[in-house]
């Protein structure tokens, strides 16, 4: 499925612009210990997690992940959406719990 | 100067009650060392008896405190005077959640005078993570005078690079701790960025019972105590 699929399905904003939402999302990672994402996460994943540091864009880059959902009312800091821009990284905040972000996306079908 | 600049009393729940003021002071003098700094978790509230019980045995002390920031990292904050840390617990009071301590599961939360005497408590679980990033934290201890100093950099529980996978590039501490020198060498391989030179390296104790507070062999040089302040008097 497509990232733009995913939003078309869900409802959900991206807060990031001007980035190309035709990428294909393989899968689903959920995390929020960097450590650990970086070392398990796998390319394609759409990556859930509540941490909005910085260091989320790094990560994203290293596993290429396809995007990042932000859940569970996190907000990205206005900064780190500029850099996912620049990074070409679609980031999208689902403004809903982890679980209940998984179960929406298992149900558009991802 | 030898030192041990991160060490927690009485009012961390996890330390022993045994880390009173004075304790921590006189077991300081017995290992011979010249500088030691107090650093409980979250709190800034045994500093003044930590202060006057150091004045009492001519050792030279740093006031500190370990903040827990949003992303689960552990950080020190180092101040030379002790009304540096007054303006610091009143941003702690803020940003800190109301989450009531379990004496039974977490521990004492005891704060003493200078003769080690309990004087009160802190009712707030202090092992909770305050609601600020971590560059919000380091620019309030810079705004108030203090050190920042990454703490434990490698471990597996709340350092930087367990929670966010490395140390972020351009974040301004002044200090990074770690354990050994096999792991100071360790964070030079793994972070290209930061060269030797660039910063002032910690190995401290995380003491929580009197038996583990260092012994004489961190030494510290003048020209880095003072760097870790830089032009922040």
């Amino acid at each position: 499925m497509l990232i733009s699929e995913l939003i078309e399905k869900t409802g959900w904003k991206p807060v990031t612009k001007n980035v190309d939402l035709n990428t294909e999302i393989t899968g689903v990672y959920c995390g929020d210990l960097l450590s650990w994402v970086m070392g398990n996460g796998e390319p394609g994943q759409a990556w859930i997690t509540v941490q909005v540091h910085m260091n989320i864009i790094a990560v994203s880059k290293l596993r290429e992940f396809s995007c990042i959902l932000i859940a569970d009312g996190a907000n990205l800091p206005e900064e780190i959406a500029a850099r996912a821009e620049e990074e070409e990284i679609a980031v999208i905040e689902t403004g809903i719990p982890v679980f209940e972000t998984a179960k929406k996306m298992i149900e558009a079908g991802v | 100067m030898f030192y041990d600049l991160h060490m927690h009393s009485c009012l961390s729940p996890c330390a022993e009650n045994e880390m009173t003021p004075n304790n921590i002071c006189n077991m300081a003098l017995i290992k011979e060392l010249d500088l030691i700094a107090l650093t409980d978790h979250n709190s800034t509230k045994q500093l003044p008896a930590f202060v006057k019980a150091a004045e009492a045995t001519g050792m030279k002390v740093l006031c500190g405190c370990e903040i827990q920031t949003i992303e689960e990292v552990h950080i020190l904050g180092l101040f030379r005077r002790l009304e540096d840390t007054y303006p610091f617990q009143e941003w702690i009071d803020m940003h800190m959640p109301d989450i009531p301590n379990r004496t039974d599961f977490f521990g004492d939360q005891l704060i003493c005078d200078e003769n080690d005497q309990v004087i009160g408590t802190e009712d707030r679980l202090l092992l909770v993570s305050l609601d600020v990033s971590l560059e919000e934290t380091v620019d309030k201890i810079h705004e108030c005078g203090g050190a920042a100093v990454l703490a434990h950099v490698l471990d597996r529980e709340n350092s930087v690079t367990n929670q966010l996978g490395f140390i972020p590039m351009g974040l301004p501490y002044d200090g990074l701790e770690v354990k050994t020198p096999e792991q100071k060498q360790r964070v030079l391989d793994t972070h290209p960025w930061i060269r030797e030179n660039d910063t002032v390296w910690l190995i401290d104790s995380d003491a929580h019972r009197l038996i583990d507070i260092s012994e004489r062999e961190h030494e510290i040089s003048d020209k880095d105590f003072s760097r870790l302040w830089g032009d922040r008097i």
